[in-house]
């Protein structure tokens, strides 16, 4: 079901000051689509979530989910969150302590007077579709972070919901298990069929989950498009820099070749993709990300954006050497395959190719 | 969403009448010729109240008696509180069992017993001592300045021990540790080190025993009356309840100061108990502190514990024992055991007075505590889970009647009441009770309410479920443990309560503290004894009663569910 979301405003209030937590936001969640919310702390993603979900009531605008209007401050709707028929998992999983498994999945269901045979088929099912089938009897406070998880997806999933919501459900599980967790995730969702809203801080989990991303930051919503488009071709310098580690430089492009163009900037000219078209004599950005800076003990064959510099310091963090190079006054993050024959301090060539960096349009703000 | 607003503001309408009223009364009360009559503004009272002679000696023992009592029962709570945490001394389950026997002993029975043992006539103690030892006279007085400090601090040394111990165990070791790695014996690490960052502990320790034992009646009355010696309360009381006329304006502008002092020092150890939050730093690192060996001190060092926890819990109750069982006061002895018999307890049940009290604390306990636990759920939950400038209002004006002295309070509460029909009626004593100590059945519920993350109830409305449902399903069960808690508190308080009772408490609503009061006063302490016996066993079970209901409750919510 898609969701339609309007002009919407929400201001807090801390200490006399304002802050906006929601400013003037539209935006429009396809249907069937795993969609991510992806920004920094504070940037106003988990707020939104909440005006979706009716926790929070907006200030201002209006979201509509499927056919329904659920907040419209124009014509004073507001649909309480029990009206609204949605799942959703929260940050601490909110699993009821008192109550087992069963219980806390069955909740829903209870609500909603559904007879108690046809209660505990659907339990059934959605236990086993998140592989905790034979848990039913156990105490919710025993069971593991991942587990607990897996109980508040499956409390989010039981009663059929229009939309699933996830709060950074992942942020409270350690490092393995996310991902393994993350992967779960994708495969359930991907099996269903069914509008999910994501909200996160961590790139790699929205790079690795979402149909599409959208960024925010400071209540607005910066950029939106598939994971690829964020990760290779964004349109902002913040949303190249948060997705992802990326070297950014700037410069003025003096000339376009096709698809590509050249960029003059503090260690040399560039070549790169100019699929926004920056016309000469502009002032751009160049983006490359530290994977795609390759290393050359010589200057072989003299191809293009092939830079000498003085490898400053070398880091072996086992699934590659992580090296800041510097060519002139620039210091440039490269990552280099941990076989690599070199040592800090030695001078080497770097080169990169011209279809894997790309410019951006030059911005005031960083 | 609408409704939330409607309840803070009803919440404040009655929390505001409870804890104001009061005072309104009693200010405009303090300026009026007499009870009842409230035309006519005249300072004659405070005149009349701050002139007489004896004005100046009362101020004078109220200070020692109540700085007395701080100073003691704080040092004995520092050393019971460092032996718990940082030594290795044996038994410390003892140490749990200090910090919740004011449930257990009611504090007039408490007293009643220490003059039962070191009263100068015919005291138990003083006469074993004086056999013993061929003395002429008592050793021991305990009507006097010192035996009622001995006594309140006692009383007191619970309160402060809860202040002073989890400062304590929250002390950070490395700041000990890193005194001794610069070379400081364990008593100068102590004196330059652990007792200097426990400042304001120990203040806020020191100052509300000062507020407890000025607002304290039972041992002014019980010890302080027969020897003369008066304080605040107990000249209060000597206003409105000796003589032809109870002078119930002049009372009120006594009364006014006692209030004053009281409020200033709740207001200087809240800003302490806040200010010690950035004081003593919490160990994030899960270290155990550091324990001390005590090697051959262990055992002497115990001694004084045992002696402590014996004196306070042990002893009162077999004396008053004994005494309800023997016909007048007598050293233990083969005689004595002969003589002893029922009945003293036979007379108090048949007694139509003792009967009534005994009936109507239970009334109050039982009732008193189940309409105040209601308010303060209500009242805890908009304190905790809406932070608006209204809750912060309520708030406030909740913990207000914290730092009323009892007797004051009754006298503002008489002032309403005899202008309504609720006068010399029960519901006059449950609403007085229910104002006086609301902050005890609101603690255990705003700290169980704070335990229940707000993404608990709010998963609960994302499931579908109506704020109503929720609360029934989610909050109510989960509060359980909190209600019990603070259900048990407000009525174990409600059965023993005193020095609010001695104001509003008329014939007919007779209340067992009371009547033990009036025991005490004819030296009937036979019957005094059996009557205390029975308020213990009161109390007791009904902690027991409330703690059974309350994991049966919780068994019935998991059965219904499975």
């Amino acid at each position: 079901m898609e969701i339609r979301i309007n002009g919407l405003e929400r201001d807090y209030y801390s200490e006399g000051k304002r802050i906006r937590a929601l400013n003037h936001v539209n935006l429009t969640i396809p249907a069937n689509q795993i969609f991510t919310l992806l920004g920094p702390s504070g940037c106003g993603k988990t707020t939104l979530l909440r005006c979706i979900v009716g926790l929070e009531t907006p200030d201002a605008g209006e979201i509509a989910i499927g056919d329904e209007i659920v907040f419209s401050k124009a014509r004073n709707i507001f649909v309480p969150p029990e009206k609204r028929g949605l799942g959703m998992v929260f940050q601490t999983y909110a699993i009821w302590p008192h109550m087992n498994v069963f219980d806390n999945v069955a909740y829903p269901l209870q609500n909603r007077k559904m007879p108690r045979d046809k209660i505990r088929q659907k339990v059934a099912r959605v236990l086993r579709f998140v592989q905790l089938d034979g848990f039913d009897n156990r105490p919710a406070t025993k069971l593991s972070g991942g587990q607990q998880q897996r109980v508040a997806l499956a409390r989010a999933l039981v009663a059929e919901p229009k939309v699933i919501l996830f709060d950074e459900p992942l942020s409270n599980l350690d490092a393995k298990l996310r991902e393994e967790t993350r992967k779960e995730l994708r495969s359930f969702l991907t099996e269903l069929k069914i509008t999910a809203v994501y909200v996160t801080h961590d790139r790699i989990e929205a790079l690795a989950l979402s149909d599409q991303i959208a960024v925010m930051r400071a209540g607005q919503i910066i950029e939106i498009g598939d994971p690829k488009k964020i990760y290779f071709n964004s349109d902002h310098q913040f949303v190249a820099d948060f997705i992802g580690r990326a070297n950014l430089l700037k410069g003025k492009v003096t000339r376009r070749e096709g698809r590509h163009a050249v960029i003059d900037c503090a260690i040399g000219s560039i070549v790169g993709l100019n699929r926004r078209e920056i016309p000469p004599g502009q002032e751009a950005m160049l983006c490359v990300r530290p994977e795609f800076i390759k290393i050359a003990a010589t200057d072989a064959g003299g191809g293009r954006n092939i830079f000498r510099g003085k490898l400053e310091t070398l880091v072996f963090i086992g699934e590659a050497y992580e090296g800041e190079i510097r060519i002139g006054d620039t210091l440039l993050t490269i990552t280099i395959e941990p076989t690599a024959d070199i040592v800090a301090k030695d001078e080497l060539y770097i080169s990169f190719d011209p279809d894997h960096c790309f410019l951006l349009p030059a911005q005031a703000s960083a | 969403m609408m409704k939330k607003p409607t309840l803070t503001t009803i919440l404040i309408v009655i929390v505001g009448f409870l804890t104001v009223c009061p005072v309104v009364m009693l200010v405009v009360g303090s300026f009026s010729q007499g009870l009842g009559t409230f035309d006519g503004f005249t300072t004659e009272k405070y005149v009349a109240a701050y002139t007489d002679p004896e004005f100046a000696e009362i101020i004078a023992n109220t200070l020692i008696f109540t700085v007395g009592a701080a100073v003691l029962a704080t040092v004995l709570a520092l050393f019971l509180a460092y032996m718990n945490n940082r030594t290795n001394i044996p038994f410390k389950f003892l140490f749990r069992i200090i910090s919740i026997i004011p449930m257990m002993i009611p504090h007039i029975l408490f007293s009643v017993s220490w003059v039962l043992l070191l009263n100068p006539s015919n005291g138990i103690l003083n006469r074993m001592f004086m056999d013993l030892f061929g003395l002429r006279s008592a050793p021991f007085n305990i009507y006097s300045l010192p035996g009622m400090i001995l006594v309140e601090a006692l009383l007191d040394l619970p309160i402060a021990y809860l202040i002073i111990a989890p400062a304590m165990s929250a002390f950070d070791v490395s700041l000990e540790e890193s005194s001794k790695v610069c070379g400081a014996s364990n008593l100068r690490t102590l004196m330059r080190v652990t007792l200097p960052v426990l400042r304001p502990a120990i203040l806020a320790s020191a100052i509300l025993v000062v507020v407890r034992s000025l607002a304290s009646f039972a041992v002014p009355s019980v010890i302080g009356m027969p020897g003369r010696i008066y304080v605040l309360a107990t000249h209060i009381y000597q206003i409105i309840s000796t003589g032809f006329a109870a002078d119930y304006g002049k009372a009120a502008a006594v009364g006014m100061s006692a209030l004053a002092a009281s409020i200033t020092l709740i207001y200087i150890y809240r800003f302490l108990t806040a200010e010690s939050g950035k004081f003593v730093t919490i160990s994030s690192r899960g270290f155990k502190p550091a324990v001390i060996d005590l090697k051959g001190s262990k055992y002497p060092l115990f001694t004084v514990v045992g002696l402590i926890c014996f004196v306070l819990i042990v002893l009162p109750v077999i004396v008053l024992f004994y005494t309800s069982m023997t016909p007048y006061v007598m050293v233990p002895s083969t005689r004595a055991l002969s003589m002893m018999s029922w009945k003293n307890w036979v007379e108090v049940l048949q007694d139509p007075i003792s009967r009534l009290s005994l009936k109507n604390s239970l009334i109050l306990g039982l009732g008193g505590a189940t309409l105040g636990i209601m308010l303060s759920i209500f009242v805890a939950y908009v304190i905790v889970k809406m932070r608006t400038r209204a809750a912060g209002i309520l708030e406030s004006l909740s913990f207000l009647s914290f730092s009323f002295p009892g007797i004051v309070i009754g006298v503002g509460f008489m002032w309403f009441f005899v202008r309504t029909p609720l006068y010399a009626t029960l519901w006059a004593l449950l609403i007085g009770y229910v104002a006086t100590y609301l902050p005890y059945g609101i603690r255990p519920l705003s700290s169980a309410f704070v335990q229940i993350h707000s993404h608990l109830e709010e998963s609960s409305r994302v499931c579908g479920a109506s704020p109503f449902y929720t609360l029934r399903r989610i909050v109510i069960p989960l509060l359980i443990p909190g209600i019990i808690s603070g259900w048990i508190l407000m009525a174990t308080m409600f059965v023993r309560e005193l020095t609010l009772s001695v104001v509003l408490s008329r014939p007919g609503t007779e209340v067992l503290a009371v009547q033990i009061l009036r025991f005490a006063e004819d030296g009937l302490w036979g019957k005094l004894s059996a009557l205390g016996i029975m308020m213990i066993i009161i109390s007791s079970s009904l902690v027991i009663a409330a703690s059974l209901i309350g994991k049966k409750l919780t068994k019935i919510e998991v059965v219904d569910n499975a």
